[in-house]
């Protein structure tokens, strides 16, 4: 099936929401420390492992500050980049080395996402009651390892479209079509918590570059194409396409009364879209 | 009007008014508590309205949660809570008022009708577990069964009452008009007063 309206608007959404809270909140820290071997079964056997203790680093370059990896220290040899044959799965936070070496001290800095930010479809429920998380650890008790790939983390923002409609707009077939889109924040305190739904209250009439699916800037590895990838200059890109405006913005919070029945320390909050776009059907 | 002399049109038009305000507001009062009885007539008899009304207890009428469970157990409220009371409350507030006289669109009176909008009912309809969040508005935008789950929760979590609540997860909610359509609809029928 060739890209349909839905999928550019989620790919656009969930690039722009990542980019404005890294950009107003800067949500990150910059980390320099070991990445350590471990073996991954569903990695393709041409690779070995090298994972840091935080998972999603930042990917993009337009973040002021944050460090993004374009190569790591091995001791006992240069330092080994993309070049090397080195592969950097940002979203679970590692570098795939070529070859089968199990044995090397490999150091690496990068900067790591206060939040992850994930695209999911399972429910409120779900994602707050149900599901059970690792913390990315920020303060890490025991002696630092590795974080086991592929689940999630939290702190955490979970991303959907949950809704959306068209309504005749103007002669000649142009919609309205409205869309709801959500997020449900995962916080492990007050001060994070507040600082999301502050940031996002405050995107009411933001706009958001159309970027379609091919514009996606990861690769199936986790890894950058072409080895950068920057918003703000990917937005220009697609200067051209019709965009998408943030209309209206609700916040609110799981209460405390609520909140003290979850098995979990984690606070929730919910930021609820109203996403907007004046269109053409099937355009 | 037209074949009148204009000094009598003008007359008319300075007098009339004034002469007539009391006539008027007497006929649209009584238009207007009509329609006003009819608004509150059909929010209460709206299968959501009486479902929630009917309090734990109630069946899914609405249809909503496709007969499982019921909407107050789904939404989270407490047994004795009473989500209708504000809404009603806010309908019963609807008032008519005398505005200002109509001298230059034909002859007449106009009047305000305070008829509150779908966004001040949201505004006093919180979710009980997010205050933040307005149960009115998720009737017609979505609901998770969040509140459901965590009630459960909060009581003990015993095998009969974790596969009522896997029940009533596994029964999607289905969001559907509410208030405003009802808004919608009795704002164009007070506009189209006469």
């Amino acid at each position: 099936m060739i890209e349909q309206f839905q999928h550019k608007l989620t790919s656009s959404f969930f690039l722009w929401f990542d980019n404005f809270l890294l950009k107003k909140g800067e949500a990150y820290s910059n980390k320099t420390g070991e990445l350590f071997n471990y073996a991954d079964p569903r990695l393709d056997s041409r690779y070995v492992a090298y994972g840091s203790p935080y998972k999603q680093w930042v990917t993009d370059s337009s973040i002021s500050g944050a460090v993004i990896p374009t190569g790591v220290s091995v001791v006992g040899s240069a330092t080994s980049g993309r070049n090397d044959g080195v592969v950097f799965d940002f979203e679970n936070g590692r570098a795939l080395f070529s070859g089968s070496d199990t044995s090397m001290t490999v150091t690496g800095e990068f900067a790591v996402k206060d939040f992850s930010v994930y695209l999911t479809n399972d429910t409120e429920d779900d994602l707050i009651v149900e599901n059970k998380y690792t913390i990315n650890s920020r303060l890490p008790s025991g002696p630092l390892t590795y974080i086991e790939p592929y689940d999630d983390v939290v702190p955490a923002i979970f991303l959907s479209v949950s809704q959306a409609e068209n309504s005749p707009f103007a002669l000649g077939g142009m919609q309205e079509t409205k869309i709801q889109a959500k997020a449900v924040i995962l916080a492990e305190d007050t001060y994070q918590l507040d600082g999301v739904m502050s940031i996002f209250m405050d995107s009411v009439n933001e706009v958001i570059a159309a970027i379609p699916m091919s514009g996606y800037p990861i690769t199936e590895l986790g890894d950058l194409k072409g080895g950068d990838f920057n918003y703000t200059g990917l937005a220009q890109d697609y200067q051209g396409e019709n965009k998408f405006c943030v209309s209206k913005v609700k916040t609110s919070k799981l209460t405390d009364r609520t909140r003290n029945v979850l098995a979990n320390e984690l606070y929730v909050g919910f930021v609820d879209f109203d996403i907007e776009q004046y269109r053409y059907r099937f355009q | 009007m037209a074949n009148l002399p204009l000094d009598v049109q003008n007359a008319l038009k300075r007098q009339a008014p004034k002469a007539l305000r009391r006539a008027f507001e007497k006929e649209m009062n009584k238009k207007f508590k009509k329609l006003k009885n009819e608004l509150i007539k059909d929010f209460l008899t709206d299968s959501v309205t009486l479902e929630i009304l009917e309090g734990p207890g109630a069946t899914n009428i609405s249809g909503s949660l496709g007969g499982i469970s019921n909407l107050f157990a789904f939404i989270g409220f407490d047994a004795g809570h009473q989500p209708i009371s504000p809404i009603l409350q806010l309908l019963e507030d609807t008032q008519i008022t005398y505005k200002q006289e109509i001298r230059n669109k034909g002859i007449g009176i106009e009047f305000e009708v305070s008829l509150p909008t779908a966004q001040a009912i949201f505004a006093i309809t919180p979710l009980p577990w997010a205050a933040g969040r307005s149960w009115a508005e998720g009737i017609e935008r979505g609901l998770s069964g969040l509140g459901y789950l965590l009630r459960k929760n909060k009581g003990n979590s015993g095998a009969a009452i974790q596969s009522r609540v896997n029940k009533v997860r596994s029964g999607k909610f289905q969001n559907r008009p509410y208030i405003s359509a009802l808004i919608k609809k009795y704002k164009k029928r007070f506009e189209d007063l006469k």
